[in-house]
């Protein structure tokens, strides 16, 4: 479990805190979605959980070790493993699998438990093919899966996704993605920050900061039903949620738990079988035959 | 810049293999026979060189292409001391003043040869070492200079992610140089003056975005648990008694070419 509490950071020299007395607790095997407005300290909150930054007031707790206390540091490392925005800025192997084994030589394992384990990574995230190959020279989605397997390789009971998928194609992500949600099923905790309002959606619980506050904290469906706080907040819901709402704007029986495009699809085909849509086609229909 | 990360090729031969602290100290010794030893002693050299190359399997072409860059500098040698070095003047050759001697001839066939074999003793090094095995066998050479208070773990990462950053700064610079020729910039108009100027105009940039790049780098490498000091490594080092033939037989061929 992650606990924080009472987090405060203000970086050197700025007027105001970027995180202001912030807490949450992030349980095992959660999978949560932290959104916000750019610059609300999400990627500021996501630093203190393996100790990359220190609170300027307040505790950051990993399985019961605070961030702060500088022996327990490299253990905290090794359960919380993080993936940033870049892939370039990741990678510090020659090869692939160089690459991966950075993470355990820090560790100071023997080398034949280095290879082991980064044999199991590269054969978890499908890159065991490419491990003499210069980083360089994979793709965007491949060098993000590299990242995943740097980290995989210190066995790490919780994921920070730092929008590890911004900057890739729609395969890419979805290749990551899926990674993602078998590592969870095994039991890993996630921790994604994202602006994409679809992988959002893939979460069971959402954080909602704004300000370096919590806003909200609550499951996907609860967050998405208020559709018109989110707008105003500068965030968008996923586009299904975003059509079910005008739907039910304009009187349709549609309930607020629709969030992808397969629930979306459901709930308007039952509404056609319910005559609840038909009527309104009918309306239209004879409108434009007016004009 | 392309050298030193394109020379390596995976191809799993048994060259590639080998511990790479033989590896460096044979190419240690064949320098330094390259550079002070006598033409016999240069000739076994060659055709220990030659040996590797053929166990690497490079063929004569890729060995032309890692002394090409070299060229230029070899062929002035050989033209330096051809032509100015005293001794009997062949008739067949000269203009004017400028005679080619005997002498000179063999002495610039010599020296060129020379210069050759320390460039092929690198490029064969290179060739048949991944990077990572070439720093981590350096790491373990260099350990005697932790008495004088280097880390060497330390210097052998500081080489690996220089080598690793180059790519990464090429890429850098191109997108630079793009984005100011979106906007007007010209970086192929005018002289090399002009040129060289257009491209200092990106030497601020470009240690801007470098020095965020290592921000972000040490931030990734902190977060996977690097606190410095002492790392283990994927490859184990351990030295066979073939190992220990090359080093010895390295270290003598080193030692005699002070006296050969």
């Amino acid at each position: 479990m992650i606990r924080i509490e009472d987090l405060s950071h203000r970086f050197q020299g700025a007027q105001s805190p970027v995180l202001e007395s912030l807490s949450l607790v992030l349980g095992e095997g959660e999978y949560v979605a932290l959104i916000g407005p750019n610059g609300c300290g999400k990627t500021t909150l996501v630093k203190h959980l393996n100790g990359l930054l220190m609170p300027t007031a307040g505790v950051v707790s990993v399985d019961g070790m605070s961030t702060g206390d500088k022996r327990r540091i490299t253990e905290i490392r090794c359960r919380v493993g993080m993936i940033f925005q870049d892939p370039d800025h990741q990678i510090v192997g020659m090869t692939v699998e160089e690459d991966v084994a950075f993470g355990p030589g820090n560790l100071r394992l023997a080398p034949r438990e280095i290879r082991a384990r980064v044999d199991r990574a590269l054969e978890a995230v499908g890159l065991a093919g490419l491990r003499h190959r210069h980083p360089h020279s994979l793709s965007g989605g491949e060098k993000q899966l590299l990242a995943l397997a740097g980290v995989l390789a210190m066995d790490p009971r919780y994921l920070v996704l730092d929008e590890p998928l911004s900057s890739l194609d729609h395969a890419s992500r979805t290749r990551v993605l899926d990674l993602v949600k078998v590592l969870k099923e095994k039991g890993i905790t996630v921790i994604h920050v994202t602006h994409d309002m679809d992988e959002v959606a893939r979460a069971d619980r959402i954080v909602v900061m704004d300000k370096g506050r919590i806003v909200a904290d609550d499951a996907p469906s609860r967050i998405f039903s208020r559709v018109e706080w989110l707008k105003a907040l500068g965030l968008a819901p996923p586009y299904p949620a975003d059509l079910a709402w005008r739907l039910r704007c304009r009187g349709a029986d549609i309930g607020a738990h629709v969030l992808t495009m397969e629930q979306a699809v459901n709930a308007i085909c039952a509404l056609r079988q319910t005559g609840g849509i038909e009527e309104r086609f009918e309306e239209k229909r004879i409108d434009e035959g007016g004009l | 810049m392309k050298g030193v990360f394109k020379v390596y090729e995976h191809q799993g031969t048994g060259l590639m293999r080998l511990d790479p602290r033989p590896k460096i100290i044979a190419a240690a010794a064949l320098s330094l026979v390259c550079l002070q030893s006598g033409v016999p002693f240069l000739v076994l050299a060659t055709l220990a060189a030659a040996a590797v190359a053929a166990g690497a399997r490079l063929g004569p072409r890729r060995l032309f292409s890692a002394v090409r860059p070299a060229l230029p500098f070899i062929v002035v040698i050989f033209v330096l001391h051809a032509f100015s070095v005293q001794g009997d003047l062949p008739r067949y050759f000269g203009v004017g003043p400028v005679r080619m001697t005997r002498e000179g001839l063999f002495e610039g066939i010599i020296l060129a040869w020379r210069f050759s074999l320390l460039v092929l003793a690198g490029f064969l090094l290179l060739a048949t070492t991944p990077a990572a095995s070439l720093t981590s066998g350096m790491e373990r050479l260099l350990r005697p200079v932790r008495a004088l208070g280097i880390s060497s773990h330390d210097l052998a990462l500081m080489v690996t992610l220089a080598l690793r950053l180059i790519p990464t700064l090429k890429d850098e610079v191109e997108s630079l140089r793009h984005a100011e020729m979106a906007r007007g910039a010209d970086f192929a108009a005018g002289g090399i003056l002009a040129r060289g100027r257009a491209f200092s105009g990106l030497a601020l940039p470009l240690s801007l975005a470098l020095f965020r790049r290592c921000d972000r780098l040490v931030a990734a490498m902190h977060a996977r648990a690097y606190d410095g000091g002492p790392r283990t490594d994927l490859h184990e080092l351990s030295l066979f008694a073939r190992d220990r033939v090359i080093i010895v037989l390295s270290v003598l061929a080193g030692l005699a070419s002070f006296f050969v």
